[in-house]
């Protein structure tokens, strides 16, 4: 740890001994599990000798106000969960999709407009969080799609307007969180998703659903559909009153087929965005 | 040769000059003489049969050693066929499956029946999967019996305990548990058999000799009492039981969804279920800073992600309010669920 590099930054010298003071009890007791949420970290040039952990599995650093990844962190060949939840990055680094064994992604609640090209490479990741940011349907990189191993996908809070059917790739996909964007429509390549059990698109401007939702088991006692406010056509929302799973029933029915294929042909212009997010914090820097 | 020095082979005396000499292969008679050996008459048309130096009748020589046919159960004349321990005129000894003459073709004994070549060859095809009687040899035509490694008639044996003669439902029991040699074991009937209290598998429904399972309320042979889902038997190892079935460890959880929603592994020990998920002990914790929880720490609800309230506090104050906007309109439940 003497050859680690030191920052020559002027740091707050408290806020660099919080952080410090928590890895060197990691390396003492050899705990693989490092803890670094809400130390008021700024930088990784705080965390001095992160890089050389290689051991550790979990790293957590939510709560912080990290600005910039360095491409190093994959370094971290072991990792398994990395937690950034609620920090200000903009930028994550293409290197972290070559992370060998990382299997839960948390970059909930950050200031992200984009995803780097090659994103999708990651070969086992399993639960990928990125609510709360500002990314849309152009943010994501041709190979968002070939996150094969993917079981739970957490997009709430963005503002996506459109979902890509290439969704439908996603065959392990048991969680999807589309909760207040945007959204128009959803692609019919959704009721592919066969293992799908829960399903959130609450709080966006969808008026109908794909029949091929129906293909879904969402409504038995392992499953959820939320769909809340949302600007449906008539028939949906009274089925709505009665419960979602009133709703799986009519998607099923050959009236609702005809209906649909009806009012797709004839669309007016999409419901007007209702979700006001000019106070969302991922906004602050394009405020600034 | 001279009258003097004649003889009647029977009576010894000699014959009268004129008298009527029978001269049979230079033996000379009275003709009163010259009668069967069994009913001392003349011999109809002067035919009579010679054995052992006496003459019968045709009628006596048939009954006292000509053999019977085996099929039509006339005398044989002329050539007798031997085989399978009866006699047989030519003309009657025959295939029983095709009716050929078997005199010259040849014959091979098939389970008791006298077959040609050809209908034994395609006997023993067809006929492969019945069984011959351990006993009378005979073909078992109706099931079996087993009894020590060889098949029966069930009529020849009869219950160990009550004496009634046995039919095919009858149960083969180790007279004495432990010993597995073939020749201690006993025949029961089904009645006596159900009241000596021998564990009926719950799979198979026969009984079980050997090491018995008891789950789910029944008994069952190891190699029966099997995962529902994927039928492969447990021998021994751990099971989970869910309505009634029993599954393994593997499809119990990917049925009823108890593995973690972090390390996504079967959870051994303890489960911590909300959120429509599960977690193991080590890995049930905020969401949000991955700080341990307990079953009694209070956490909000994210996205059905847990989240302790310290996190939940520096949320941005514009989240804080949609969310609250959110978990206040409680959406309508399904009468069904």
């Amino acid at each position: 740890m003497d050859a680690a590099p030191v920052s020559c930054l002027p740091t707050n010298p408290n806020r660099m001994s919080k952080a410090k003071k928590v890895i060197d009890e990691a390396k003492e007791i050899q705990n693989p599990e490092l803890d670094l949420s809400d130390k008021g970290v700024s930088t990784f040039e705080e965390i001095p000798g992160l890089f050389n952990m290689v051991n550790i599995t979990r790293l957590t650093l939510s709560h912080n106000k990290i600005r910039h990844i360095p491409p190093g962190l994959a370094n971290l060949v072991n990792l398994e969960i990395l937690n950034l939840f609620n920090n200000h990055i903009e930028e994550i680094p293409t290197s972290l999709s070559s992370m060998p064994k990382l299997r839960i992604l948390n970059i909930g609640m950050n200031r992200l407009g984009s995803l780097p090209r090659g994103f999708g490479a990651f070969p086992v990741l399993e639960v990928l969080d990125l609510t709360y940011n500002n990314l849309y349907e152009d943010s994501l990189p041709g190979n968002f799609f070939m996150l094969e191993t993917l079981r739970a996908l957490y997009l709430g809070d963005n503002d996506f307007e459109t979902i890509s059917p290439e969704i439908g790739k996603l065959k392990n996909l048991q969680i999807l969180v589309l909760r207040e964007n945007d959204l128009i429509e959803l692609p019919k390549e959704i009721g592919e998703l066969s293992r799908l059990r829960e399903l959130h698109i609450q709080a966006n401007r969808l008026t109908l659903l794909p029949p091929e939702l129906g293909n879904l088991d969402l409504t038995g006692n392992k499953a959820v559909l939320r769909m809340d406010f949302n600007p449906w056509v008539a028939p949906i929302d009274d089925q709505l009153q009665l419960g979602v799973s009133h709703v799986m029933d009519y998607l099923r029915s050959e009236t609702y087929k005809f209906l649909y294929n009806r009012s797709v042909t004839s669309r007016g212009s999409p419901p007007p965005k209702l979700n006001d997010k000019s106070k969302k914090i991922s906004r602050l820097r394009q405020q600034s | 040769m001279s009258l003097s020095n004649m003889f009647c082979s029977r009576c010894g005396d000699g014959f009268e000059p004129h008298e009527k000499i029978v001269n049979s292969n230079g033996e000379l008679w009275h003709t009163q003489c010259f009668v069967c050996a069994q009913c001392f008459r003349t011999f109809p048309d002067g035919t009579f049969y010679e054995f052992e130096g006496r003459k019968y009748c045709e009628h006596d020589f048939h009954v006292l050693f000509a053999p019977c046919c085996g099929k039509c159960g006339e005398f044989v004349i002329g050539r007798v066929i031997k085989a399978m321990n009866a006699n047989w005129h030519p003309q009657c000894f025959r295939c029983e499956s095709c009716n050929k003459e078997l005199a010259e073709l040849g014959f091979v004994r098939h389970q008791g029946q006298a077959l040609c070549h050809d209908c034994r060859a395609s006997a023993r095809a067809s006929g492969a999967n019945k069984h011959t009687c351990h006993k009378c040899h005979g073909l078992i035509d109706d099931r079996p019996l087993r009894f020590r490694g060889e098949v029966y008639h069930p009529y020849h044996f009869n219950c160990s305990s009550c004496g009634v003669e046995l039919n095919s439902d009858a149960r083969e029991v180790k007279s004495r548990p432990g010993y597995t040699a073939n020749d201690l074991n006993e025949l029961y009937c089904l009645r006596c058999h159900d009241k000596m209290g021998i564990p009926i598998c719950g799979a198979c429904r026969r009984p079980i000799e050997e090491r018995v399972v008891t789950a789910l309320g029944k008994h069952w042979h190891v190699e029966h009492f099997v995962c529902a889902k994927c039928e492969k038997p447990f021998l021994g190892h751990r099971h989970y039981e869910k309505k009634g079935l029993a599954y393994c460890e593997t499809h119990y959880h990917q049925l009823f969804g108890n593995l973690c929603f972090i390390c996504n592994q079967v959870i051994a020990g303890d489960v911590f279920t909300a959120l429509n998920k599960a977690w193991c002990v080590h890995h049930f914790a905020c969401s949000v800073c991955d700080q341990k929880m307990t079953q009694k720490t209070k956490f909000y609800e994210l996205d059905l992600k847990p989240v302790c309230k310290k996190c939940y506090e520096k949320f941005p104050s514009e989240f804080k309010r949609r969310l609250r906007k959110a978990h206040e309109y409680t959406p309508k439940k399904s009468p069904v669920s």
